[in-house]
This record gives structure tokens, sequence and C-alpha cells, in this order.
């Protein structure tokens, strides 16, 4: 192949793209998963013979960015290429050689070209179950969690391997929807090789060796550029979280140094007793995750765009678990990471960064309905969005990981309990320059069902999400029965006739807010986002409504 | 002697389209808009249209008419002032929302204002339960007060969005009736009738989007009706649905928000007409105009159809970022890729395109009117594809320099390439973005796109079709007869309709034929009365049927479509059968062993299809000599301006055939034919080009 120009580099660029984003959407369409067909956990990438990265689809969650490299890697090492034939695939759901835990299912197929391994094709998506004690941060090693596969070959010559699939099949409760994931995996990978090879030949690339260069390097020099952009220094940040039990401290350090960045975590707290350690690759992907919203969000991350960046972390601190730790929630504490990295940066980029957003949440919730019916869901919700500058944080939207909720209409008529209520909490927001989003009080009423088993998994309890650059926190997130507050990592009861409130966090604010617009203030007041009280107390000024006008005290 | 006349309003140009049904002529005619008032150039048009065809206006039996008021209204947020009532505890549903990002690497997303002022958002004391059983009654005296209070905060019209009201809509009738005796001039919509659909989110917005715009719709239905009126026309008057179907104008009076996206509707239909009568049952309708394109599938001569459309999108087009609308519509792919995009440099320092556009104003550089960015047009007319001189027929002319200066300042010289290379790779970014739109649209549905034929229209269509399809794999294109008026032929062959759904879960296992029957009985009923009213014999309205189902405790559904052969009912033993059938068409993969379950009923009935000849010609357009001469044109695989014959389309003939490199003119677009393509001319002088497959960069 002739050397690249800007303007082939671009379109054959777009196009591997266009492939990768194909083989995604027949992965979403065919998995059986709401987790992966709703809040998208899953990655679909491409890479090269040398294992590099060259595409990676739209929707791939932050938790994965850059952690197929290592896999494909790990998949590598424990089967030699040179012994790869075509119809080979390989599986793994190693936390540490993965996603950080053993709920998603990595996927490696090398593609082959004309007899010649020219690539391959990557995908993991979240399994519904995986065996052990099922989701649960109440565990005290990875043994407890559930099957834990290492580097296994699920396919030779195109044929499964029956014991493999027998394996898994006998371990995991809900094996149909487990294996029918698995298919929707193999699938997507033999498609993926053959999207591969079409695009190898219509524009006649026999190495994509060549390509790889060229787009790993102009993703090495743009974020290089983009790094270069901020101020050199040292910048440090801690945030406080709920632990199971004891808050727990994490603490990052950014060396910003031309046009590199290390990131080291020292500082943070030890390993905790249940399932919510990170392992580091998860820590390195969320981090990666913050640096690309900070840079070049839209730059892939891939061998070229990360080169610039190193991370550390001491060994068994809470975001650096090393085996047997159990990791099965690593993103109830990994979450953290993002915020944290980002507010680290808060002075050194200023205009980019983002205050604390109240999180997705979730409920457990397990028993039967009063027709018998048996209820094992979850419900989801959403807290505040961070402010940023210039910007006020959306009410209920969370960060960094997403989800649809479920619609009250759809939850009622499945799960024997009533929404009596769903409204924004005034004055949630934290109080800035640009004020954080709102968060939402929940009613809900077991009505129609027998006993109902909880578990929560709440966080920013006692440590609501913070503001930045002198922007409040916003409101805490908080549960009650029947008015009696519940603990938030744990589980309870919700008896027939009782009532459950969930009161989700609102958004940090950003900037000092005596500086906001009293024009904003006095919208605000006027849509019930912000009480007259609360304009008072927090941004120091009355409100007059009626006759328009706002009042330094 | 009889005519119809279809009359479809676009952002830049209304176009119409007569057709004589006696010698199957169709005269066409095309003036700007009037957005200020968008029926003075309808009537407008409708007197000029007649008079270039001599014919009566008392002659025409029809006036069809699609338009974008409805979703310009929402787009520039003109309706009038709205207050919505919902079930107390949930006045804050629209704006919270969804709970989700649509996009995890944009920080600044955005989302849209609900169209109703948090002021004037209002709750009222009552609860239906999701088995329909009132658990709470509607608490009458407040609903008095609290619509009282609306109006005298200045309401106009009226929303009524109650929780479960898709199955027990008492509640909501019972509001409607109290506001009428109350306030008998306030419009109210209920969230049941605009669409009694499970999803609050979803069918509030509905419903506000239909109370906000129905002032509006309903004034400017009477200027047209007056006017009209006024010009001595009396034949029918129909609106064109978001559907590809008609209603009458008191139907659109009542659901304006069925109106949405009603043009673009029109020129799918049109190419499922062509398909029909090409035999080509399976297509690709591309349709790329000034500011988007679209692309939707039609399956065995039937355009796809799905009950959910994003309107107003606020942030980089981006899907995510607008009103989720529940009605009936034509499913198409939408993306914002038009002549006016604008070109830059991204992030990663290649070649991007949109989602910025140049609009009418300033427009492309090339159109002289102080644009300086480099859009899709500047890159075609360096190219050589668009011809500075015959820009709309001749009637603008376009800056050649203009469109050089701004690619080269903008991308040939920060990327270091030539001039040239800089506008293809525009070009075929534009190419590539597109074929991704289709490939990802056909591929969530389960099709392979690979052996459809494409149909091509619009300003811009034509001019990137053959490479599209180079890079889709598909085989053929045709570029038909007056491309660039397919929205108004499309509403000539559209028939009367009305499409209705009801939420009503149904356990399979536990029907039976009587069940599932009575269960279809009210929306039946429901659809079959709008064409009822519009004067159909019950003899020629067809009903379709369709269910969406899943496996019991998945939480999606999959659409069967209830064969319902020669007018004999589907059965319910028939079922498994079928879905499954349709499971295995779109997951491809392991099937479950799981009771079935019905979710939703849908319900389609429609009226006669308007007879439409096998093909028709335009009159009053001559051609020249079917060589006009050549141009230099890129040809990409010599890196090179080459000469490339053009012809002038209205002169050529059945039966010829134009082998590719060449480009054929006509006044609306320019369709380039690439080497190694070659295109004949059929007997209804469509353009049918088969594509050569081998093709690279």
């Amino acid at each position: 192949m002739r050397q690249l120009d800007p303007v082939s580099l671009g379109i054959m660029w777009d196009r591997l793209n266009a492939v990768t984003n194909e083989i995604t959407t027949a992965l979403v369409r065919t998995s059986f998963s709401t987790i992966v067909r709703e809040s998208y956990d899953l990655s679909v990438v491409l890479f090269d013979a040398k294992g590099r990265p060259i595409s990676q689809g739209r929707l791939s969650a932050p938790g994965h960015s850059g952690t197929a490299a290592n896999t494909v890697r790990y998949i590598a090492e424990s089967f030699p290429i040179a012994e790869m034939r075509p119809g080979d695939l390989f599986i793994t759901n190693d936390p540490w050689h993965g996603t950080g835990h053993i709920y998603d299912m990595n996927f490696v197929r090398p593609a082959f070209r004309r007899g010649e391994l020219v690539g391959f094709t990557f995908s993991d998506t979240h399994m519904a179950d995986m065996g052990g004690v099922g989701f649960s941060a109440n565990t005290a090693d990875k043994f407890a969690e559930g099957l834990h596969l290492p580097a296994c070959r699920l396919m030779r010559d195109g044929v499964l391997d029956r014991t493999i699939i027998s394996i898994i099949r006998s371990n995991v409760r809900v094996a149909d929807q487990v294996i029918g994931d698995m298919m929707a995996n193999v699938t997507c990978n033999e498609l993926g090789e053959r999207l591969l090879v079409e695009f190898m030949d219509e524009y006649e690339i026999d190495d994509l060796s060549v390509l790889a260069d060229a787009l790993l390097g102009q993703s090495e020099r743009a974020m290089r550029a983009a790094i270069r952009c901020i101020p050199d220094g040292v910048y440090a940040n801690r945030v406080q979280i709920e632990g199971l039990g004891t808050p727990l401290t994490l603490a990052v350090t950014c060396d910003v140094r031309d046009d590199e960045i290390h990131v080291d975590f020292a500082g943070t707290d030890g390993l905790v007793q249940g399932g919510v350690n990170v392992p580091f690759c998860y820590t390195r992907a969320m981090s990666i995750f913050a640096l690309r919203l900070l840079t070049v969000p839209t730059l892939p991350a891939n061998d070229g765009s990360t080169r610039p960046l190193h991370f550390s972390a001491p060994e068994n601190c809470v975001l650096n678990a090393l085996p047997p730790a159990p990791t099965a929630g690593r993103h109830v504490v990994g979450h953290f990471v993002t915020p944290l990295v980002i507010g680290a940066l808060a002075d050194a980029l200023p205009h980019r960064v983002q205050a604390q957003s109240g999180m997705m949440d979730l409920v457990s919730i397990q028993g039967r309905r009063g027709d018998g019916r048996e209820i094992s869901t979850m419900f989801f919700g959403a807290g505040g969005y961070g402010a940023m500058d210039g910007m006020d944080g959306m009410a209920t939207i969370p960060t960094p990981a997403s989800m649809r909720v479920t619609p009250t209409e759809v939850w009622e008529n499945l799960y024997g309990t009533t929404i009596e209520s769903k409204r924004l909490i005034p004055d949630s927001g934290g109080a800035g320059r640009y004020r954080g989003g709102l968060g939402q009080e929940i009613v809900m009423c077991n009505d129609r069902a027998g006993p109902l088993a909880l578990a929560f998994f709440g966080r920013q309890t006692a440590f609501p999400p913070a503001g930045i650059r002198g922007g409040a926190a916003g409101s805490p997130h908080g549960y009650a029965i029947e008015g009696r507050p519940v603990p938030p990592i744990g589980r309870s009861t919700l008896q027939t006739g009782e009532r459950l409130v969930i009161r989700l966090p609102g958004g940090g604010g950003y900037g000092d807010p005596r500086a906001r617009d009293p024009e904003r203030i006095l919208q605000d007041v006027r849509d019930g986002f912000v009480s007259v009280d609360g304009a008072r107390r927090d941004y120091g000024v009355a409100v007059d409504v009626e006759n328009a006008t706002v009042r330094p005290l | 002697m009889s005519y119809r006349l279809g009359v479809d309003i676009g952002g830049t140009f209304t176009d119409l389209a007569l057709f004589d049904e006696r010698n199957s002529a169709m005269t066409i005619h095309k003036l700007l808009t009037t957005p200020d008032d968008p029926a003075r150039a309808v009537l407008q048009g409708v007197h000029e249209l007649l008079e270039m065809a001599g014919a009566p206006i008392e002659h025409v039996t029809a006036l069809i008419h699609g338009t974008t008021l409805i979703t310009n209204a929402v787009i520039e947020r003109k309706g009038s002032r709205c207050a919505m009532l919902t079930t107390a505890g949930f006045r804050d549903v629209l704006d919270i929302g969804i709970e989700n990002r649509y996009d995890q690497f944009d920080m600044r997303l955005k989302y849209p204002r609900p169209l109703v002022e948090r002021t004037l958002q209002l709750e009222v004391n009552e609860r239906v339960g999701p088995d329909g059983e009132i658990r709470r009654p509607l608490d009458e005296d407040e609903v008095r007060s609290v619509v009282a209070r609306a109006v005298e905060r200045g309401a106009e019209s009226l929303a009524v969005c109650l929780l479960h009201a898709y199955v027990q809509p008492a509640h909501e009738n019972r509001i409607r009736a109290i506001v009428k005796g109350a306030f008998p001039d306030l419009p109210v919509s209920t969230s049941a009738e605009v669409l009694p659909f499970m999803r609050e989110f979803e069918r509030w917005t509905t419903t506000t989007i239909n109370a906000y715009t129905q002032r509006m719709a309903d004034t400017y239905l009477r200027r047209l009706e007056d006017g009209l009126a006024g010009m001595r026309f009396a034949g029918q008057f129909y609106i064109m649905a978001s559907n590809g179907g008609t209603v009458t104008p008191a139907t659109a009076r009542r659901f304006p928000v069925r109106l949405l996206e009603s043009g673009p509707a029109a020129g799918v239909l049109m190419s499922s007409h062509l398909g029909r009568l090409l035999e080509a049952p399976n297509l690709l309708s591309f349709d790329m105009g000034g500011t988007t394109a679209k692309g939707a599938l039609v399956i065995g001569g039937e355009p796809q159809k799905k009950y959910e459309l994003e309107v107003a999108h606020v942030h980089e087009h981006k899907a995510g970022s607008g009103f989720t609308v529940k009605i009936p519509v034509i499913d198409m792919v939408e993306i914002g890729a038009g002549g006016g995009s604008i070109a830059d440099i991204d992030e990663r320092g290649v070649i991007r395109v949109g989602p910025r556009s140049a609009g009418a104003v300033p427009g492309p550089a090339c159109y002289g009117r102080g644009g300086t960015e480099p859009t899709i047009t500047d890159a075609n007319v360096l190219l050589g594809f668009l011809d500075p001189a015959f820009f709309l027929g001749g009637r603008m002319r376009l800056d050649l320099e203009a469109a050089g200066i701004a690619m080269r300042q903008r991308l040939a010289e920060p990327l270091g390439v030539s001039l040239m290379r800089a506008a293809w790779g525009v070009h075929q970014t534009v190419n590539e973005n597109m074929a991704q739109a289709f490939r990802l649209h056909a591929s969530e549905r389960g099709y392979d796109y690979r052996n459809f034929t494409m149909t091509a229209f619009g300003g811009c269509g034509p001019i990137h079709a053959a490479r599209i399809a180079r890079i889709l794999h598909i085989p053929r294109v045709i570029f038909p007869v007056g491309a660039g008026v397919m929205s108004a032929f499309g509403l000539l062959v559209s028939p009367l309709s009305f499409e209705t759904v009801r939420s009503h879960p149904l356990a399979v296992d536990r029907l039976t034929d009587h069940d599932l029957a009575a269960a279809f009985a009210a929306p039946i009923a429901e659809a079959t009365s709008f064409l009822d009213r519009a004067g159909v014999p019950a003899r020629d309205i067809r009903v379709k049927r369709r269910l969406d189902m899943r496996y019991r405790g998945q939480g999606y559904e999959i659409e069967v479509v209830l064969p319902d052969p020669d007018g004999r009912l589907t059965g319910v033993a028939d079922l498994p059968d079928l879905f499954s059938h349709e499971y295995a068409r779109i997951f491809s993969a392991a099937q479950l062993n799981e009771p079935l379950e019905i979710v939703n009923l849908k319900v389609e009935a429609l009226g006669p299809r308007p007879a439409m000849a096998k093909g028709c010609h335009l009159a009053g357009i001559e051609g020249g000599a079917r060589l006009k001469g050549s141009r230099r044109v890129y040809r990409p695989e010599a890196d090179d301006l080459v000469d490339c014959p053009v012809y002038d389309r209205y002169a050529l003939q059945p039966g010829d055939v134009v082998a590719g490199s060449a480009l054929i003119e006509e006044r609306e677009s320019t369709c380039v034919i690439n080497s190694g393509d070659a295109v004949r001319v059929d007997a209804d002088l469509n353009l049918i080009a088969d594509i050569a497959l081998s093709g690279r960069n």
C-alpha cells in the first residue's frame, strides 16, 4: 500500500469505524441482556496483526477504554499467535485481564485473509449471571463471586468447545440468556472478521500495520498537542467516599510535564472486605476516560493516544486490588476515579472541568407479586449533573455511567409496587455561578407484593457530590423506609404496605454562587428549581418573583 | 377531464405536481417557500401550475398537501402557550426525562427544554392503576380551579397527561368534558387519544407537541381552505401524515403532531411506488437535499413503519438531543449532511463534514453570498460534478473561484494536499458517512442491504448515489424522472389512512382467537372511523394488523405482521411461528424457552390506493441535443481531472445507454455516473444504473 495522505487516512479511518459500528449494532441487536441493550455495557474493537487497536465502536462503556488491548495481549501470551488458525475464538472473564470484574466476558478472534493472520476482532458484553453468590458486595474473595475463566479457546476450526459451554451452563442461573449472549458475541466476531477482510480487499490493503502506524501516530500527535495546552505542574486531588462501614479516601496526583501526564494514586486507602475493590485495569480505563473528556473527547483510546499517559498505584490499595480480592462491584468505587482525576485538573483546565455529578443509583429488588409471580429486578434512578463553566447541570442526568430509566407505567405493570411520586428536589443542585443539576425524590409503595428484599448500593450519602472552583456540593443521597433512614450499602425489607423513599443527590455547582447572574437566579425561583429561602441561603439574595427583582442581602 | 394535485412545502422550495388522469401527463412547478406565510406560496403555486397546464381548477378532484409547518413550529418554538395537567406527583416528568446520556464523550450535551413552561406544568389528584382500575377518583373541583389558574397565566391550549391513560382514559375524558364546559375555546389534547401507548415520558411529550401546535395548524388550514375556496376549488383536500397516508383537514386539526416530517415520508412512498413498477421490491430510498440526507428501507414494496420519531434536535443533530415523539411514521434514518454542510478538520487531524451547516445564508462559498467555509456543494462544483453555469437549470450562477479559495485555505493547505484531493476528501467522506448511516439502519433492523436497489433523489442525492451504492455493494441505482419533486409525486400515490396503537399486555399461552379479535375490536373501530368520516365506503377499507411481541420478561419486543390472507384473520395458533420466524430473522441467535406475550396491538386502516398510471411523462419540458458537451471532472483513481461527457437528461430517449464516466444533467440535480457503471433509460425515462462492484477509493 502506498503512503497514506491525510485524505485517504480520514476516509479509511471513517470506514474502519463504520465497520466497527456495524459489528456493535449486530451485537446489541442479538444480545439478550437488558444491561447490554439499554446501557451499552459492552465494547467492540478491531486490532492489527501486532495486537494494536485500530478502531473502537461508538458505543463503548467508559470502563472499557483501552482494556481490550491488554486482553488481546493476555490471549496471545496464553495461545501463541503462530499456532492460531482460521476459525479460532478465545474467551476470558478474568477481572485482571479483562474489565475488572467477572461479569464482562471478553471474546478475541484472529482474523485471517488468504490464509494469513491480518488482525484480531474483539468484543465484550456484560453477562446476566456468572454463578457464585450472585451480584453482591458481600464476598470475602474472588472465589465466592462465581466462575472465573482464564484464557480459553472456545472455538477451533469454527467448532465450539462443548466442554467449556457445559461448564458455563452448569454454573450460571439464567443459562439460556448467558449462552445466548455468548453466541451473540461469537456471531459478531465472525461478522467482524468478514467485514475487516472486505475492507482490506476493497482498499487493497495487505498489511494493516501501515494504516495502524498512520492512525496511531495521528492519535498520539493529537493527544500530545492537547496535553501541551495544559500548564505544566503537579495537580493533586482527594475525595472521600462511603466504604463498607468506614469512609474511604481516594487520592490522585497528576504530573503534567510538557506533553505527557503521569497519574499516580498514592495515598489511596487499602482494600476493603467486600466486592468493591478495583483492579488496576478498571482504574486505568476510568482515568483514560476522564483525560479524554478533558482533552480530545472524540479521539479513540488506542495505543497512540494513550502513549503519553502513564498510570501507577500502590499495590493492594483499593484502586489496584490484586487477586484474590473480590471485585464484582468494582464500579461502586471505580466510578469515583473519573471525578477524582477531573477534580485534580480543576485549576489547570478551569473551562473544561466538571463538578461531581449525582451518580446512577440502583436498588436490587426481589420477592413475589400478589399474584405469585416472581420479582427480580433493579430500580434505577439518576442524580443531577455536575455544573461546568458556562453551563448549569441538567436535572437527573448521571455520569460517568449511564442507564435508561424504566418508565413508571412499565414499572407498575411488572413489579407489584406503585410509584407514588417522582419529583425534582428544589435547592438540591449545588449552588454556584453555574448551578448543579437537580436531584429527585421517588416514593415507592409496596401495595401489591409480598415482602420485598432490597439491596442498596448507595453512594454520595455522607459525601454529597462536590462542587468545583468555589461551587457548593449538591444535596446528599439517602434512603428511608416509612420515614426511617436505612443503611445506604446493605440489605433491608420492604413489607407490604410500606413506603420506600429514595432521595437522589443534586450535582455539584461550579464557581462562586455570589457571581451567579441574578437573571438566572430569578428564573430558577420562577421555575421552582431554587426556593426563595434557598436563594437567600445559598446565593445571598432576596428574590421577589412578583416584581421580578433580585436584591443582594 | 380530471386532475390531482400534490403540493409539498420544503425548507427552501414549494414543489407542485399536477397529474392529468386522462393522459398520465405530469406537470411540475417549483417556487420559493414563503416562510412568513407558507400558504401564500401554495396558493400562488397552484394558480401558476394550473395556468401552465391549462387545467381549470373545477376539474381538480383532489389536492394533497405535505407540509413542514408543524416540524418548523417545534424547531423554532413558534407554537402556542401550552399548559399541562398531570397525575399528582408527576408534573416534573418532562424535566426529569429518561435519565440517560446519549453521548458518553460529550460533557456539554444538551436536551430540549420542554414546550410547557414550568409554571404551566400542573397536577391534579387522581390515580388509575396499570390494570385500568380507578384507585383514586378524579378531583373535579381541583380540575376546574387548576385549569382556571392556567388560563389566568396565559395558557392557550391544554395537554392532559395522566398515568396509565392508555388503558383507562376515563379521567382524561372527564377532564376534557369539564374543560369544554368551563373554557369552550381552549383546545384540549389528551394523551390517550393522541396515542394510547405505554411509557409516560414519550406519550406526554407527544401530547404536549400536539397541544402546542393545534392552534397554528387550525389557522394555517383555514387560510388554505379559504384561499382554495376563493379560487373555486371544489375537490377533496387532504393532508399528508408522517406515516405515508393522508388525512382530512378535520383529522389534521385534531392531531397536528401526526403531520411531523410528512414531506420526506412522501418521497419514500414514491420510491416504493417506483419499486413496485420496476419490480424492485427491496429498496434503499435515498434523498439528499440542502441540509439533511434521509434513507429509508422499502421491503417487499412496502415502506417500513415505526412508532417513534425524534424531531427538533438541539445539539449537533445528535440522536437523543431532540424530542422523542410517538406517532406512526415511515422509518427513516436522517443525517445532518446536505449540500450546505461545512467541512473542516477534526480533532484527529482528518476531514470531517458537518454537523455545522452554512444553511441558505450565507450558504456554500460558491453561492457568493459571503460564505468562507467549504461545503459539500463547493467540493462538488470543484470536482466538476456541478456546472457553475447550470445550477438549478441556470437560474443561479456558482462562483468557482470562491469555492476554491475556501477549500484551499480551510482544508488543502492545512492538510498539505492538493485542492482537488481536499475536495475529493470532502465528497468521499460524505459518501462514507451516508453509507455508514444506512449500514447501521439496515443492520439494526436485521436486513442485508447488499442486493437492494437504491432510488436517488433530492438536489444532491443523484450526485452521491452511485458512489454510496458502490460502498454498500448495492448493484443498481434508479434515478427517477422528476427527481427534484419526488415528494410532490409521492403525495399523489398516498392513500387515505389512519393508524393507532394500544398498549395491551396479553399472555399468548392463555389467549383464544376470540380474545385476540376482541382486543383488536376497539383500535380497528377507531382507525376505520376516520376513513368512514372521510367518506370511504366500508368495502374499500383495508385493515392491517400488527403485534409487538416478546418473550415474557424480556425488556424489548419485536413487531410481528399478521398476514391475514384474503381477509381471513390470523389466529392465535399461528403466533408462535410468526414470532420465531421474525425473531430468527432479526436476532439470528438462539431462541429462549420462555412463554410469549403481546405488548402492543397496532392497526392501520387504509383507503384504496389512488390510481397512478404506470409511469408518467413530464409535460412542457423539452430537451436539446443528447450530448451537451464535456467537462473536466476529477477522477480519484488518476488523481487528476479528466474529460467527461455531459448529457441532457431531457433529451435522452427510452433505450438509450450511457457508459460511465458521465454526467447527466437535469434542472434540479446532476446524476454522476462513475467509470465502470452503465446507465440505461427505461420506457418511462427513469435512469437505471448498473454499478460495478469492484471499485476502490
